[in-house]
This record gives C-alpha cells, sequence and structure tokens, in this order.
C-alpha cells in the first residue's frame, strides 16, 4: 500500500499514471512445441504502459532448474539496451539452449534498484516456467527462493478465461493477506528488437485497471481470473525478508508470469 | 466413443502436433549433428516412459533397430543412411511416429 500511496503522489505532482514496477523475463512462447534456444529478454519495465524502463544492475543469480537440476546461467548475460515508449534503459538479454521436453524454471535474482521517488530499494525475485514438448517436470515446486509465488496452476497452459493461482511465500512460508500488483504486458516486445511495439493491445478505462491489486487470503494464496491473452505479471510486494539494502528500505518482491492463450 | 477419442488423439500426435489430452504419450527427437539423433520420451502426467520401446523404421517402415528408453527416458540412436522414421511405442493408442526429416539440430 504505501508503495501505491507513493505512486499515487506522484501521479498528482507529474500527472503521469501510476504503474507498477514490474522484472520481466520474457520469451515469445511459454509453451514450446520443439525444443531449441531460447531468447531471453531481462527488462525492468511498466508493462502496461510500456512506460519508463529502469536501469538494471548486474543480476546477483539467474539460474534455470531443468527435470530437478540447477543450471547457472550468469554467465549468458549479455547487456543491452531496452527502448521503452518513453526512454532506454540498461537491461539484458540471454540465450540458453533447452532442447530436452519438460519444464524450464528460470529464476532471475536482480540488483537491488534504488527508487529515488520512493527514497529506498526494489528487488523483484522473479520467476518464468517455460515447457518444452508438455512433458510436466518442475512447475510445481517451489525452487526455494527468499520471496516466490509457488503457481497452483501451470502458468504455461491457460486459456483465456481460466484462474491463475498461486501461493506467496516468503523463505518458503505462506504470506497471509499479501499484497499482489497484477499487471498486463500491453505492448509486447517487437520480435527481433529491444524494444516494446508502440501500439496498445488494451485500453485502461480508469488507472485502477493499470496496475490492478489484489490480496492472498489467510493461507497466502491467490486467484486471478484471465480476461485477455498474452503475458500477465503477478508481484508480490514486500515479502520477502531483506528489509533493508544499503541503509535504506528494500522492498524486496516476488515476481511470476503466466501466458495465456485464446481457444481458436 | 472412448476408441475414437484415442484414435483422434493418435491422429493428432501423429500429425507432429502436441495432443492435449489426458495421460497422452510425450516423445521428441533432435539430431546430435555428429551421426546420431537423441529422443525422450513421457507421459502428459508427468510419468516416466523409462524401458518403452522405440523402433528405428526404414524407408519402407521395417523394424531396422529396437531400442528402449533408459532411466531418464532417453535413447541415443546412430542415424542409418536414406530416408528413415523413429516410433515410441507404449502400446495401443500409445504410439507416435517422428520422420528423420522433422528431427533437426
Amino acid at each position: 500500500m504505501k508503495r501505491t500511496l507513493l505512486a499515487a503522489l506522484l501521479v498528482l505532482s507529474i500527472g503521469t499514471p501510476a504503474q507498477a514496477h514490474f522484472q520481466m523475463l520474457y520469451t515469445p512462447q511459454m509453451a514450446m512445441e520443439k525444443g531449441g534456444t531460447l531468447d531471453l529478454k531481462l527488462v525492468f519495465t511498466h508493462p502496461f504502459e510500456a512506460g519508463h524502463t529502469m536501469n538494471m544492475g548486474a543480476p546477483q543469480e539467474f539460474f534455470m532448474v531443468h527435470k530437478g537440476e540447477k543450471t547457472d546461467l550468469k554467465d549468458t548475460l549479455k547487456k543491452i539496451t531496452w527502448t521503452s515508449l518513453t526512454n532506454s534503459g540498461d537491461a539484458y538479454e540471454a540465450k540458453v539452449k533447452a532442447r530436452s521436453m519438460g519444464d524450464y524454471v528460470l529464476c532471475l535474482v536482480p540488483e537491488p534498484y534504488f527508487e529515488a521517488n520512493e527514497d529506498g530499494y526494489i528487488q523483484q525475485i522473479t520467476k518464468v516456467i517455460l515447457n518444452n514438448g508438455g512433458m510436466p517436470t518442475d512447475w510445481d515446486a517451489p525452487v526455494g527462493l527468499p520471496a516466490e509465488i509457488e503457481p497452483l496452476d501451470k502458468p504455461y497452459a491457460l486459456w483465456t478465461g481460466n484462474v491463475f493461482r498461486g501461493v506467496v511465500l516468503s523463505e518458503g512460508k505462506p504470506v497471509p493477506g499479501a499484497e499482489i500488483e497484477v499487471e498486463f504486458l500491453n505492448h509486447p516486445p517487437v520480435p527481433g528488437k529491444n524494444e516494446f511495439q508502440k501500439a496498445a493491445l488494451a485500453t485502461a478505462p480508469q488507472d485502477a485497471f493499470v496496475t490492478l491489486t489484489i490480496k492472498a487470503d489467510a493461507d497466502g494464496e491467490f486467484v486471478f481470473g484471465i480476461p485477455k491473452a498474452g503475458w500477465w505479471g503477478f508481484a508480490a510486494l514486500g515479502v520477502g525478508p531483506l528489509k533493508t539494502y544499503k541503509g535504506k528500505d528494500n522492498s524486496q518482491d516476488a515476481v511470476i508470469w503466466v501466458q495465456a492463450v485464446d481457444m481458436q | 466413443m472412448r476408441l475414437f477419442i484415442a484414435t483422434l488423439a493418435l491422429a493428432g500426435v501423429l500429425g507432429a502436433a502436441s495432443a492435449a489430452m489426458a495421460h497422452t504419450p510425450l516423445f521428441s527427437c533432435f539430431d546430435n549433428g555428429d551421426s546420431t539423433i537423441s529422443c525422450e520420451g513421457g507421459f502428459s502426467d508427468g510419468s516416466s516412459a523409462a524401458g518403452v520401446a522405440v523402433h528405428l523404421l526404414g524407408a519402407d517402415g521395417k523394424v531396422l533397430a529396437e531400442h528402449k528408453l533408459n532411466d531418464y527416458s532417453e535413447v541415443t540412436i546412430k542415424k542409418p543412411d536414406g530416408a528413415y522414421s523413429v516410433q515410441f511405442d507404449a502400446g495401443e493408442g500409445h504410439r507416435i511416429k517422428i520422420a528423420g526429416s522433422d528431427i533437426v539440430e
């Protein structure tokens, strides 16, 4: 709520719509027909508006879990410049081989980002689960991140109109009443380029629709009905144990992305 | 009706697309670039395909070699000369054939 209030104050002061920070870990398709080389983009931005893209520092951790085995991917990272609709910022990309069938749980622990407007840091620990060939292997097992969303539905196998359910975890334990921001990737990346597409897929009638805020129940579980095909991000705010960083407040958030597709 | 659905599932699988039905067999192969291919089998409920037979078939459909998936549900096979296909054979209604021309690096 604190972050929402600060964002609202920022809106009043400079007149831009309220929008949430989201760490993206993007590849065009979460559910792959065939394996190959994943083309991953790591961008810290505001996905509904494709607005201000923040400069990412060198990630603290970047790895994947496949069939229970953890592989460090930090060496695959390459710094790039990402162009949003309003600016450019430091981001990363990676190419990762994923030929074997099963789930690929990609995890990113970024360097905390100093948000001057909030006089504090934001660290969004991000998980994206891809699948090759339809064989489920790892999607429902928590990785053990300090802040994590455990999916109760496969994030890569959702029809438009399905619900996505998850449990917010802090050091492996559910977080009752956790506040979760939900945002639609309204300007998907342009294939082959490090930029968002200019055309929006949806229009929000009012600011409360740009960043949707929901709450987990007493067991840390949340449910969200998915109204439109595409990528949806979920960020459970400040649930991680690292509350301060370099002498300032740190919001250690748990992020997960899901992708819904239309029935055709 | 069940046979009809199973037939449809098999038809979908043979059509080189995945078939999203309960307990669907899954099979995937890629070319290692060293005259061998690696194949992997499984089921949509996550169960293992260890021990399932994998047949290497010639252009005429005749069996050239028989293999079994290992404990990791994988097998590596030497490519034959000429056209070929590979069949995952977990029994009636649970067979998947992949043409060699669809197996790429």
